[in-house]
């Protein structure tokens, strides 16, 4: 899985399929504060992704 | 999850169409579509159970031209027409923010034009004779604390000009949260107990929050979804405030308890009706400087602005 971070870091993830949310708190990010899409559609984060995605990952911006 | 298992989207809770949110605290899975009109009924309902609006309304809407009061803009000029005859006028206060302001305000206006909403556009360079870099170049403040004290005398002064009624702004479930987290956090009790909503026969002018009930990542879908803001810049002063701190508790708190948020405004709001049952409110008086209403002889805003011109 090609894995784009809000910082623009882009990660390789192989393994099995797994959920969003399982995928963020890896990372260390709290599924809450941000938007997360698979393969350009938006997902929730108890959907499930695998090898051949593409994810993106979109910071929720604050204020405004 | 262990290998193997079938990759899937949960379907939404109104229907067949494939989730894009769930919110752990209700349970719920849901569509774009209903999506937004959950958030258009939440504010709907916000408005008409707590009477934010009444016929004759002249509502000033606070438009910084982020997410969360582009959105409000948004959602307001679609209810409002639908159950009040109000006016709407969106208000933009330039706080002077390299960098940052012109993008939000190109924002604002391009969203104005759109909605076909009067615009109006104060700044603290006009106001005050600077601008916030150039304050906070100048005095070692805390920048969301004098900006903060600073935006809403911009924001009232814009709306006594042109005569609103109210002033909507766009704080939302997790605003609020955080906020009764920082005022236990300080020990502030009188700030914890403070109600702007029931201010406005004392001369205030009433101040409604009518995203109160929706979270910050329902906002930005629905901003997503509807193609309301692009990706903005976030305000280089808003990593320094104590603000962010609690934000990323109040996160972890409520992704680790769901509905954690909606418990903490729920207990505060508890708080405050008891609290209304013995406390008095505190006497209002006049700032000597610019008149406005205050609970002390000058205002929060002449207050900070006279003590810089001193060199305090």
């Amino acid at each position: 899985m090609r894995l784009q971070l809000p910082d623009g870091t882009i990660r390789e993830i192989g393994g099995e399929v797994r959920t969003v949310a399982a995928m963020l708190t890896g990372c260390n990010i709290n599924p809450l504060e941000v938007i997360v899409t698979k393969n350009g559609r938006l997902i929730p984060e108890d959907a499930t992704v695998s090898e051949n995605d593409e994810v993106r990952v979109f910071l929720v911006a604050h204020g405004g | 999850m262990p290998a193997g298992k079938k990759e899937c989207i949960p379907p939404c809770d109104n229907c067949d169409e494939p989730a894009i949110f769930f919110d752990p605290g209700l349970q719920r899975h849901l569509c774009e579509r209903h999506l937004c009109l959950g958030v258009e009924q939440r504010v709907t309902s916000a408005l008409t159970r707590h009477k934010m609006v009444s016929d004759g309304d002249r509502i000033a809407v606070g438009l910084s031209g982020g997410k969360d009061s582009s959105v409000l803009l948004s959602v307001l000029s679609h209810v409002i027409p639908e159950h009040w005859d109000a006016e709407i006028i969106a208000v933009t206060v330039d706080e002077g923010i390299a960098g940052y302001r012109e993008e939000t305000i190109q924002s604002a206006v391009s969203l104005t034009q759109q909605l076909g909403i009067p615009h109006h556009i104060v700044s603290f360079q006009s106001l005050f004779g600077t601008t916030l870099d150039s304050l906070l170049n100048a005095h070692p403040l805390r920048a969301c604390t004098a900006c903060g004290i600073l935006r809403k005398k911009a924001l009232s002064d814009a709306a006594r000009e042109i005569a609103a009624t109210s002033i909507a702004t766009g704080h939302n479930l997790d605003d609020a949260a955080q906020s009764v987290l920082m005022n236990y956090f300080r020990g502030d009790f009188e700030r914890l107990l403070r109600d702007s909503s029931s201010r406005e026969d004392r001369g205030f002018i009433r101040r409604i929050k009518p995203l109160h009930e929706v979270n910050e990542k329902e906002i930005t879908l629905y901003s997503m979804i509807k193609g309301i803001t692009g990706l903005l810049p976030e305000c280089p002063y808003a990593t320094t405030a104590f603000r962010a701190e609690v934000r990323t508790l109040q996160a972890a708190i409520e992704y680790h308890y769901p509905g954690a948020s909606r418990r903490i405004i729920e207990g505060q709001e508890s708080l405050n009706e008891q609290a209304k049952k013995t406390i008095r409110p505190g006497t209002v008086s006049y700032c000597a400087s610019c008149g406005d209403p205050c609970s002390g002889p000058v205002c929060q805003a002449c207050g900070l602005l006279s003590g810089l011109n001193k060199g305090d």
